[in-house]
């Protein structure tokens, strides 16, 4: 007779922690027996949780006996079938039934978790945590970093073999309690991993000329993920920093130098070239000339708007659009004659 | 197995213990002294084969293996096959399987027990040998193929396949 609701069966002598507490539980499983970065999941990590997930969480008992598992994944060693299965071997060395045997489909999939999918490229590496740090002189912080896990899906096959339909249901009902909520998870390296019924499916041999026996197989999806502990990122963060400013003791400012620049005075030199004697030219500004020397000059006149000014002048002084015309008498008529002059604008 | 022993009876009156032991010393004699087909068994040790627990794998070159004996044999390769890899589209020539028969004495003379998974070595001249997986480790055994008209059995039949020399290369 069931025991009426009220009464409990069993008393929790530790008491169940929640909301932060509870996340920062996980966060010390995750940790647990390590450094602060989480563990490293690979595939035989998830491998072997699934197996403890088979050989823990759907235990099945007939009779008073362990349906035993094969403990193990059996791959291309044929000799490591022995290890796992003498126990209830016949004696021509084959398992005796009933038991439990779990088949890993080799092809690993890209993982359909939609937490983790295609939200961090190039597998940069992201902060996990800040760790205090204390150089004897000195506290500082480690950061942690690492990259985003790879999810990945992988479809295992639970099989259990038998010859009584009694070892079918009683293996059926942990498997569909388990699953009532469709999924359900192992815990691998500190980490929850959901596990998925897919499919149920019967593969008994019940051939009237061969020998009968019930072979059902589930088949279940992993929806874990792959962290590469080599991915792992520790450095050490700032501890000490020095900020500096220059600043000017002067009390006037500086005069701006002119860019490009632009001065009142600049040469400017009046070049006779080959056999040329006479110069015309129309100056846009007002403008004093100053005679600095001459190179190859004997004598010369100076000319403003056709009216004479003057011979061998040192200083002309000359208006806004005014034609000023030099003339030159040279003292060698086979070389070119200059006047160097400095005009200074007014 | 059974403390109780029942003496096999069947046939007793034209073919008796000493009838069978007479033809299988034949058969011995024609098969060691006569064929002299030679394989040498590795056998895993089990016991010192440090193993993952996940996969029961070990390293290249990690399974221990007991001491080799050399057993006499009726052997027989079958014919390589030229396929693709699988679907890699790379050619090659799979070698045969190799199946041997072996007389119940042999092994009991030799102190050996062929199991499953175990390494067979076969020189197939004077300078190379190959070695093969046992996949079919020859139980149960008393068809009526491997029993003297009915009588009882006594050979074993095992089939091995080939095995790269990265799985397993010799001790």
């Amino acid at each position: 007779m069931a025991l009426p609701k009220q009464i409990k069966k069993h008393l929790p002598l530790i008491p169940k922690k929640f909301g932060f507490q509870r996340r920062e539980e996980l966060l010390e499983y995750i940790q647990e027996d390590g450094t602060y970065l989480p563990k490293g999941i690979g595939h035989a990590d998830m491998d072997r949780g699934m197996l403890d997930f088979v050989r823990d969480e759907l235990k099945t008992v007939v009779d008073g006996k362990v349906v035993p598992p094969v403990d193990l994944i059996i791959t291309t060693q044929n000799w490591a079938q022995f290890t796992q299965t003498w126990k209830f071997e016949d004696l021509n060395g084959n398992p005796n039934p009933p038991f439990i045997t779990t088949v890993r489909n080799p092809d690993v999939k890209y993982g359909s978790t939609p937490s983790l999918q295609y939200t961090i490229p190039n597998r940069k590496q992201f902060y996990y945590a800040k760790v205090p740090t204390w150089d004897g002189q000195r506290k500082g912080v480690d950061v942690y970093k690492i990259p985003q896990p790879v999810p990945v899906d992988i479809t295992y096959n639970v099989k259990i073999m038998c010859n009584r339909m009694r070892e079918l249901n009683e293996f059926n009902k942990n498997v569909l309690q388990m699953f009532s909520s469709r999924q359900a998870y192992t815990f691998i390296k500190g980490h929850y991993i959901p596990v998925v019924l897919q499919n149920v499916s019967d593969e008994s041999v019940l051939e009237l000329d061969k020998r009968k026996y019930y072979i059902q197989n589930y088949e279940f999806l992993m929806m874990g993920f792959l962290m590469d502990e080599d991915e792992f990122e520790v450095s050490p963060g700032i501890t000490r920093t020095l900020q500096m400013y220059e600043l000017s003791v002067r009390t006037k400012n500086r005069k701006v130098d002119m860019y490009p620049p632009n001065p009142n005075e600049f040469p400017l030199d009046i070049q006779f070239l080959n056999s040329n004697t006479e110069i015309s030219e129309l100056f846009s500004y007002t403008v004093d000339l100053s005679l600095n020397e001459t190179d190859n000059v004997d004598s010369f006149s100076v000319y403003i708007n056709d009216d004479y000014v003057g011979d061998d002048l040192t200083k002309i002084q000359i208006n806004t659009n005014d034609v000023v015309k030099f003339t030159v008498v040279r003292n060698d008529n086979s070389k070119d004659a200059v006047i160097y002059t400095t005009a200074k604008l007014v | 197995m059974s403390q109780r022993k029942v003496p096999i009876t069947r046939l007793n009156k034209f073919f008796s213990e000493e009838d069978f032991d007479l033809e299988i010393s034949m058969g011995q004699e024609w098969l060691n002294g006569d064929m002299n087909f030679t394989l040498v068994l590795y056998a895993v040790d089990q016991q010192r084969t440090i193993k993952d627990d996940v996969y029961g794998e070990v390293s290249s070159n990690g399974i221990q293996f007991k001491a080799p004996v050399e057993f006499r044999a009726m052997v027989r390769i079958e014919e390589p096959q030229n396929a693709f890899l699988g679907s890699s589209r790379i050619v090659q020539n799979e070698p045969g399987n190799l199946i041997f028969s072996v007389y119940e004495n042999e092994l009991s003379k030799m102190s050996i027990d062929i199991k499953l998974g175990d390494y067979i070595g076969y020189w197939i001249n004077p300078s190379e040998v190959k070695y093969y997986s046992v996949v079919n480790a020859a139980q149960p055994n008393y068809d009526n193929k491997h029993t003297y008209g009915g009588y009882k059995s006594f050979y074993f039949t095992y089939t091995a396949t080939p095995v790269s020399t990265d799985e397993f290369n010799g001790i």
